[in-house]
């Protein structure tokens, strides 16, 4: 497959037209199927959405069908689009990674490439944020992962970022699964109990 | 541990991603049914999300998003085609796979009516197609496999139609179908890609068989979206190059939970 490898391009950020108002109207629209407004949507969000996908999947011709469904989803659900519970790039995001796991899940094991995967991971927080709440949500995720023991932050990202199960990690930190969904529990409720103080 | 807890971390690992997949699906479904599950996930999420800006923005290929357009007109024509075309009876205690595949005869039989529209064929002849697809897309083997029934009139099918998707390998069977005096039976691809119209794969031999190498031609990604048709032309085929008499249509759909969920 002649695309399969590294993606070739990439875009800086998002583009500044996605804002949360401006995705929300588009949102809006596309609810009352404006297929103008799906293809503006698209336009605005697509990047974000293909860049998550294709971290999960690593394969161009897996991302594109993802993405594809993706879409396809939020186009019959963004009548359901609750602006006061989700921001929309989150809610579009979060359609296309869950289906880019189950996806994953559904491929043949073997071919995570785990060093690889950890050397790309930046440890810096997020870059560019065009909204102040979360640029705020952002600081005080990134504030807590780091009050977590070794290892436990990789794992959250690991799993958050590449699709990875509890199988994964397992293999990849040398334990048994058992320990590992122990460890995870731990630190997600570490998490939550940081994040509510 | 409290119950509470307990959902409240299998809603935690929903979020993160870490869970199997049966247990991933079995969570999908429960949390239709259980708000207070539901509520948990999208705590999780949101607490999550700042994660999702690590991964850095890549565009898709400029020709995914014509490909994802047409597919948003395909539904949309479909959802237009009257509630009455959509629901042929069916006995609700068949098999989990019989219901599956009654669903998709449904969607078939919108199909049939849309392209018959589309190319100006007048009427649906009492001829029945089904088209089972093997050997999915860059999946593994135990990957569930492709079928999809077009039975009209609870009659016969009149044909089947499998493909190999690995290697474009297809196979015509007749079932109830026979050979016709002075007719031939022509098979037809359509897909928007191909233009307005459909073009023909080939003309079935006497004894009702095609050449297994028909579709080499096409691309995999392309046979798994597009309609396909069986018409009956005078014989040694269509004079004009498109279908003139009477056909039938099927579309490769894929069996299991996981092709249902593609719909």
């Amino acid at each position: 497959m002649p695309n399969a490898s590294r993606p070739s391009s990439t875009a800086a950020s998002s583009p500044p037209a996605a804002g949360i108002a401006h995705l929300c109207g588009l949102l809006d629209r596309v609810a009352h199927k404006d297929r103008q407004a799906f293809a503006d949507l698209y336009d605005a969000t697509s990047a974000k959405l293909y860049g998550a996908v294709l971290r999960i999947l690593r394969d161009r011709g897996s991302a594109d069908d993802v993405l594809q469904e993706a879409y396809v989803k939020i186009w019959r659900q963004a009548a359901v689009f609750d602006a006061g519970r989700a921001s929309p790039i989150t809610w579009m995001v979060t359609i296309a990674r869950h289906l880019a796991i189950d996806e994953l899940r559904r491929q043949p094991k073997g071919y995570r490439e785990p060093e690889e995967a950890l050397e790309q991971m930046p440890h810096e927080g997020p870059s560019a944020q065009d909204e102040l709440h979360q640029e705020q949500d952002a600081r005080r995720l990134y504030h807590c992962l780091d009050t977590l023991e070794e290892g436990r932050q990789d794992m959250v990202r690991l799993a958050y970022l590449e699709g990875w199960s509890r199988a994964d990690l397992a293999t990849h930190f040398d334990q048994p699964v058992n320990t590992v969904k122990t460890w995870l529990h731990r630190a997600l409720k570490q998490l939550k109990g940081c994040l509510a103080s | 541990m409290t119950q509470h807890d307990d959902l409240d971390m299998l809603a935690a690992e929903y979020a993160l991603g870490t869970l199997d997949a049966d247990t991933r699906a079995d969570v999908a479904r429960r949390r239709q049914q259980e708000p207070e599950l539901e509520a948990l996930i999208q705590a999780w999420e949101a607490r999550l999300a700042p994660l999702g800006d690590e991964a850095v923005p890549i565009a898709p290929g400029p020709e995914l998003k014509e490909r994802i357009e047409q597919r948003i007109r395909a539904i949309e024509a479909e959802a237009q085609r009257p509630q009455a075309e959509q629901a042929p009876t069916q006995k609700p205690e068949q098999a989990a796979t019989s219901a599956a595949a009654q669903s998709q005869v449904a969607t078939l039989r919108r199909r049939l009516v849309r392209w018959q529209w589309s190319t100006g064929l007048a009427t649906a002849a009492a001829l029945v197609l089904a088209v089972i697809l093997a050997g999915p897309l860059n999946k593994a083997p135990s990957d569930p496999s492709f079928v999809a029934v077009f039975q009209e009139d609870d009659r016969q099918p009149a044909f089947m139609l499998s493909v190999d998707l690995s290697n474009k390998q297809l196979h015509v069977l007749p079932v109830s179908a026979e050979p016709l005096a002075n007719k031939s039976y022509q098979l037809w691809i359509k897909d928007d890609s191909l233009g307005p119209n459909p073009r023909s794969v080939g003309v079935l031999n006497d004894d009702l068989s095609l050449d297994a190498g028909a579709l080499r031609d096409y691309d995999p990604a392309l046979l798994k979206r597009a309609t396909f048709g069986i018409s009956i032309e005078p014989s040694g085929g269509s004079p004009t190059g498109q279908p003139t008499g009477p056909a039938i249509h099927g579309y490769l759909y894929p069996t299991g939970q996981a092709g249902a969920q593609r719909l």
